[in-house]
């Protein structure tokens, strides 16, 4: 029965909404869009040196974004040395790839990607939840079914949050913030060890 | 009219710009070439890198210096926008990103040991093999481009064609190498010197 009590009461704590468990207050959002404009721009190359920890292993390279079209990315992945890794298009909620080196063409490694260049690349949410906490603004969105929590410090965009069972699965954080694109950008897996930072060159 | 003239001479000078050479001219490119590989020891040069992506307003640039020694020992030090080094050794990679250090073993890889002696002979450009690759030679004003397709499956599934460009002395000054989207890394050398001495600590780890 205690058993019982304790599993319950543990559930019961970890079902707490993630706004709540990080002291957020509800606010009204009527007809509010998050936009997030790091990669909007479509005339700009956004090229960074990339830094990937996986389990232990380290690699680097350059990872490049360019917006070109409404609501159309490419991003590509090639070592230092220019020989490319992957080659991605984002098109809407599409997903196709021009290019994977053949030692990393997994299906789990593909999806995991995706989902979070995706979210890297898209411009603009509907608001599903605004909650505030100090100067900090929350917003909640949906992206391809996936719940995910924009955090704004005024009007920059801070960090994103993608949440599942109330607890946070990926954080994606934007720092060294200028004319609408962030110079650093890092994306921490907490459930797998991965790791992506990214530094505008 | 004068204009038209004009604008037909330049798109007809264009076109000829870069002409075949007659395989007489090509055999005396290739021995050169050959001579100058065979007494090549030591290479230092300093490059910049133009990685070309169709789809991109501006080509990535990066640059840095190289070092090469005999028979296979290659360094790529990057130094601006960020610190990298690259050595090819005794079957390895060893990797200087920023100060964090890694190595590869590529002794289990044949493709990327085909892809480092590739390497290795594009730096001194000889790679003349018609085995290999299918050749096309050709002239421009100033230099010698010749390009080298590989016949082998594997590799041209990576690299679609490798251009070099030889400056009259039979020196490489501009290597090209082309992915099969099109997509390529055009590596331009400058202060090249041959045969001064270069230690082996260069490329220590």
């Amino acid at each position: 029965m205690r058993y019982l009590l304790i599993s319950i009461f543990c559930c019961l704590i970890s079902c707490a909404s993630y706004t709540k468990k990080n002291n957020f207050l509800e606010a009204e959002s009527v007809n509010e869009v998050i936009h997030n404009p790091y990669f909007s721009d479509a005339s700009k190359d956004y090229v960074y040196k990339a830094k990937i920890d996986v389990y232990n292993k380290s690699f680097g390279g350059i990872f490049i974004v360019k917006k070109i079209a409404k609501n159309s990315h490419r991003v590509v992945f090639t070592t230092e040395m220019g020989n490319k890794i992957f080659d991605f298009l984002f098109q809407d909620d599409d997903f196709k790839v021009n290019y994977i080196l053949e030692e990393m063409d997994k299906k789990i490694l593909l999806n995991i990607l995706e989902k979070d260049f995706r979210v890297l690349i898209r411009e603009n949410e509907n608001v599903l939840s605004k909650s505030i906490n100090d100067n900090l603004t929350l917003l909640e969105t949906k992206i391809v079914n996936k719940k995910y929590f924009y955090a704004f410090k005024g009007e920059k965009l801070n960090s994103i949050s993608r949440v599942s069972m109330g607890k946070e699965r990926v954080v994606f954080l934007f720092s060294k913030i200028s004319d609408a694109s962030a110079k650093n950008i890092q994306i921490l897996h907490k459930n797998i060890k991965l790791t992506i930072n990214l530094k505008s060159i | 009219m004068r204009n038209i003239l004009y604008i037909l001479f330049l798109i007809v000078s264009t076109v000829h710009s870069q002409e075949k050479m007659t395989t007489a001219e090509a055999t005396i490119l290739k021995e050169k070439v050959k001579a100058q590989a065979a007494l090549t020891e030591t290479i230092t040069s300093d490059f910049v890198q133009y990685k070309h992506l169709d789809f991109l307003a501006n080509d990535i640039i990066t640059k840095g210096d190289l070092n090469f020694k005999t028979p296979n020992m290659v360094k790529w030090s990057y130094v601006d926008p960020f610190v990298y080094s690259v050595i090819f050794k005794d079957e390895n990679l060893y990797i200087n990103d920023e100060g964090q250090k890694s190595d590869v073993n590529l002794s289990s890889s044949k493709l990327f040991r085909q892809l480092n002696k590739l390497i290795v002979n594009s730096l001194k450009g000889d790679m003349f093999d018609d085995k290999e690759f299918d050749i096309t030679y050709f002239k421009t004003a100033t230099n010698s481009d010749v390009h080298f397709v590989p016949v082998n499956k594997k590799i041209s599934k990576y690299i679609k064609a490798f251009h070099i460009q030889f400056n009259n002395k039979g020196d490489v000054v501009e290597i090209k190498m082309i992915e099969p989207s099109d997509d390529y890394t055009r590596i331009v050398f400058s202060n090249r010197i041959l045969n001064k001495t270069v230690s082996d600590a260069v490329f220590a780890h």
